[in-house]
């Protein structure tokens, strides 16, 4: 759980500091590396990662928007024939949810790679 | 296992970047590149400035000789404070780029015929016919013009690698939504581009040709009664510059002009036309129209574009003797079509040498319009047609030699690649003639398919210089206006002058070719060089006025000159505005810049002055019932002014457009046809339903029955009855009824204006129509200190998602201006500055 709470953090951090420099889709690396940091199972590594993509992606566009005050959200609501500002943030976040998502499945598949131990396995041990 | 879950888990990603990274078409609509598009850390999002305002970070531009100040008001006009005119052209690149970039892209684009490049297949006629047109060859040329002045070259140099200094340092997430949309980036800038914008602006004001409709109009109709349709000078009209002796000792060497006018009517009988196959042409017109059930003229009434918009300005001056302040007081509001991001970018600059405050346009180093400590200026279109056609007599069958003379020549090839977006470019060769470019030789059908276009900007000019902003917009004095201008030349500019010592003047400012009497009225016989042009009016004698005794000089778009003036000249002239505007400057006391406020919004229509009354005394009375009645009475009650709330003038429109349409249904009929002819100027129609009202072409030549101007007004008036009680919707105030909008440069309604409520009409001072208008309204006192007051229908940024997108829109829309704030220096106290911007070199 805990593992979980700092790639999540690890997430929203270091994603929003790459994307100023990577590519658009760099929460992927961003999420794999979280989760290869912060070892965890596929399926939490996904849930994390997701959650993670979303949010940094959901709330960085809700910033801007509240500053701007939904004024381009309307605009580009329009282009698309008519989606609500709400529509377009919550297609942000799906968007950024999914790269982190499979991002952070990236991650644990890679770390089981490397490690080929069941990481609850070694937490266990621990 | 392992392996294979991670190595799947890296392709179903790398998938979906793939895809996300991609445009996806969904039918004809194109949608962005999804994960780009919505990615907040480069996408729209980015877009999307704060509300709160200003947020200029400083900046570097490599090659600055010193720091440069820039000032931001509360519009977000930038105040440029440099040491000298380079660092400021360089600073007003950058900050123009800043807020303009893809405006700027998009106009040389078009002008290039560049589009396809970005945009696919669907823009490839367009560019084609760019190319074709010469546009790019018009551009190159006014470039060598400039290369030959060095300090011209010094400040374009300076204005682009301004752009590019901004342009390099911009990522993705930077770039003009725009550009995000239609999936491509900004590229850099350079002094053919700002050829490129200039020859756009020539383009869309001096390319108005009717030589092929006039031509058409002319076999069809025979000489006599074209000439009594389509006389050259309205005689009501006030020209420019009025006759007072100063062209006597002018000896051209010129058959002695003597233009058609109006008033009196050369053919009244059928017998008397000598174009009888006019008569012929219509009946078998008529039949192709019955066996096709097409309508006849005249019922398809609101939506027949007549009297197409010309691009039209309002500019004068009154002098101090009839202002209250006692000093002189400029106006000038260039009409052009209207769209988003602006037209007009407003700048201040200052350097030791000049403090001048005004309208840019993106691309293009200097103020274009405005007013300094000293002076003020302002232009309206010249409308003189600086463009003609000639028919090349082709001597070998693959039209690669022609006949000149008697002398074979051969034709230069220009080869043109146009890149298209998803398919190989198109290679195509475009023939020169001695004339120009055979612009429409791929279109077999096309009636110019023989014809070779030239145009004045295809010139190449002795020495061209940015003179505006190298001498007027740091000028003092008279003379340094007269030294500005000379060399401006497309396209031709009336430029209105006053100074704060009181001096008024207009010069009407182009390179004007040197014609016999109606010569590029047609199309010409491109085979014999003395069909050419015999060169250009000299610089000391093009119109001009400076401090006439009546205290007022103005122009808008009207004839430059009286008949008396001894070269021939041709084009679209208006004969409406100008009059409304003489009689009101004519009649001036005691001027103030809000009665300069009251003409500039004044929609007063001199067309329907002209033409109700003579329409409402031919209409037969009594009508006996009730819906008849009130139409007649709210016509009767209309004062001519096309105010966004009266519900006269749609009565009006439509009943005079039908009016006009089946008086013109000879030549309607040809039109409807595909067959490009004229149909009269409307003030000459005016003209016959006052004075000629027998004149044969009242009558429907498809009825045994002649009709005269009554005929015709009453059936127009049942015709308009009828289209209201059909569509009683339409029933409505003036400016719902004609509608508006101010769109977007790719048309995009979410990035357009179309709930803007305004009056105005294209026949009254406030020339509005759907789309074109004021596009900058200015008005200057030029007292102590010089007072500016402006607005345009926009605003400074040309980011829909900034505050500054359209915020003057709403104040432009009411009739209210803004206070121009010329600083003196960076440091001036004001409460409307919000910002400061420093620039300095590495």
């Amino acid at each position: 759980m805990k593992n979980a709470s700092i790639a999540l953090f690890f997430i929203l951090i270091v994603g929003n500091i790459s994307h100023l420099f990577g590519p658009w889709w760099a929460v992927v690396l961003v999420a794999a590396l979280a989760i290869v940091l912060f070892p965890m199972g596929p399926a939490r590594a996904l849930a994390v990662g997701t959650t993670a993509g979303s949010m940094l992606w959901w709330l960085n566009a809700l910033w801007i928007n509240s500053a701007n005050t939904g004024m381009m959200a309307s605009k580009i609501g329009q282009v698309f024939q008519g989606v609500s500002a709400l529509q377009l943030l919550a297609a942000t976040a799906f968007l950024g949810g999914l790269l982190g998502g499979l991002g952070a499945l990236i991650g644990a598949y890679g770390r089981g790679l490397l490690a080929p131990q069941d990481p609850r396995r070694r937490r266990r041990r621990r | 296992m392992r392996i294979f879950r991670f190595v799947f888990t890296i392709l179903l990603t790398g998938a979906f970047i793939w895809l996300l990274q991609t445009p996806q078409k969904f039918g004809e609509a194109s949608i962005p590149p999804l994960g780009t598009f919505f990615n907040p850390f480069s996408g729209f999002w980015q877009n999307a400035e704060s509300a709160k305002g200003f947020s200029q970070k400083d900046a570097r531009i490599p090659g600055l000789q010193g720091p440069v100040e820039v000032v931001y008001d509360d519009l977000l006009v930038p105040h440029i404070f440099a040491q000298n005119l380079q660092d400021a052209a360089m600073v007003q690149g950058y900050v123009t780029a800043a807020n303009r970039l893809w405006q700027m892209d998009i106009t040389t684009r078009k002008a290039a015929g560049r589009l396809s490049e970005v945009l696919g297949e669907r823009t490839l006629a367009l560019d084609r016919l760019s190319r074709r047109r010469g546009m790019v060859f018009a551009a190159e040329n006014a470039l060598l013009g400039w290369q030959k002045s060095p300090e011209t070259m010094h400040l374009l140099t300076a204005y682009t690698a301004g752009v590019n200094a901004y342009v390099d340092q911009l990522s993705a997430g930077d770039y003009p939504i725009e550009f995000k949309l239609l999936n491509y980036e900004p590229e850099r800038w350079s002094e053919l581009k700002t050829a490129l914008v200039i020859e756009s602006m020539a383009e869309n004001l001096s390319s108005g040709e009717s030589d092929l409709a006039a031509t058409n109009t002319l076999a069809l109709l025979g000489k006599p009664a074209f000439d009594m349709l389509f006389p050259e000078w309205e005689t009501r009209q006030h020209p420019v510059v009025p006759d007072t002796g100063q062209w006597k000792n002018i000896m051209t060497g010129l058959p002695v002009v003597v233009p058609t006018g109006g008033t009196t009517s050369g053919v009244s009988e059928k017998n008397n036309l000598s174009g009888k196959a006019l008569l012929t042409a219509t009946n078998a017109a008529y039949s192709f129209n019955k066996n096709r059930n097409v309508p006849s003229s005249g019922n398809n009434l609101p939506d027949a574009e007549i009297d197409p918009y010309l691009m039209g300005s309002n500019n004068w001056a009154v002098s101090g003797a009839r202002t209250q302040s006692h000093h002189a007081i400029l106006a000038n509001d260039p009409h052009l079509n209207l769209t988003l991001p602006s037209i007009w970018y407003q700048v201040q600059v200052h350097t030791p040498q000049q403090n001048c405050y005004g309208v840019s346009l993106p691309g293009v180093p200097g103020i274009i319009i405005g007013f300094n400590e000293d002076i003020a200026w302002g232009v309206t279109n010249v409308s003189h047609d600086v463009s003609d056609w000639y028919e090349v007599k082709w001597a070998n069958p693959e039209r690669t030699k022609y006949d000149l003379d008697g002398e074979i020549r051969e034709v230069q090839k220009r080869i043109e690649t146009i890149g298209i977006k998803g398919r190989e470019a198109l290679i195509d060769t475009v023939r020169y003639t001695v004339w120009g470019p055979v612009t429409h030789d791929f279109e077999p059908n096309h009636p110019l398919f023989n014809c070779a276009l030239r145009w004045v900007s295809h010139d190449i000019p002795d020495e061209r210089q940015l003179g505006l902003f190298l001498i007027l917009n740091g000028g003092k004095n008279y003379d340094d206006y007269k030294k500005a201008i000379v060399g401006f030349d497309c396209p031709a500019q009336n430029f209105v002058f006053a100074t704060r010592t009181g001096d008024i003047a207009i010069q009407v400012q182009g390179r004007f070719p040197i014609r016999n009497p109606e010569q590029g009225r047609f199309v010409q016989d491109g085979s014999r060089w003395s069909n050419s042009w015999r060169g250009y009016i000299p610089e000391d004698q093009v119109p001009s006025m400076k401090n006439p005794a009546y205290g007022f000089v103005f122009s808008a778009n009207q004839h430059s000159t009286p008949p008396t003036y001894p070269y021939y000249y041709l084009g679209n002239f208006d004969h409406y505005r100008g009059r409304h505007i003489y009689d009101r400057l004519a009649a001036l006391q005691n001027a103030t810049v809000d009665s300069m406020k009251t003409m500039q919004l004044d929609n007063f229509s001199q067309r329907a002055h002209d033409a109700l009354p003579a329409m409402l005394a031919l209409l037969n009375r009594p009508i006996t019932d009730a819906d008849g009645q009130k139409l007649l009475q709210d016509l009767t009650a209309w004062n001519y002014r096309y105010d966004a709330e009266q519900t006269a003038p749609p009565l009006f429109e439509v009943w005079y457009d039908s009016c006009y349409l089946r008086t013109w249904d000879e030549l309607d009929v040809q039109r409807k046809q595909g067959k490009d002819v004229m149909l009269p100027e409307t003030w000459r129609f005016n003209e016959l339903l006052a004075t000629d009202t027998s004149n044969i072409f009242f009558d429907h030549p498809n009825t045994p029955y002649r009709e005269t101007a009554r005929d015709i007004v009453n059936e127009s008036f049942r015709l308009m009855q009828q289209y209201f009680q059909q569509n009683p919707q339409k029933r409505q105030a003036w400016a719902p009824f004609r509608g508006f909008a101010i769109k977007h440069l790719a048309q995009l309604d979410a990035f357009s204006r179309l709930d803007v409520k305004v009056g105005g009409h294209k026949t009254a001072a406030n020339a509005l129509s759907r789309s074109n208008g004021p596009s900058w309204r200015m008005i200057v006192e030029l007292g102590d200190p010089v007072r500016g007051y402006g607005v345009f229908p926009g605003g400074q940024s040309g980011n829909p998602g900034s505050r500054y997108y359209d915020n003057m829109v709403n104040t432009w829309a009411k009739g209210e201006y803004y206070d121009l704030l010329l600083l003196r220096s960076p440091d001036e106290a004001s409460d409307r500055i919000q910002g400061h911007q420093t620039f300095t070199a590495r």
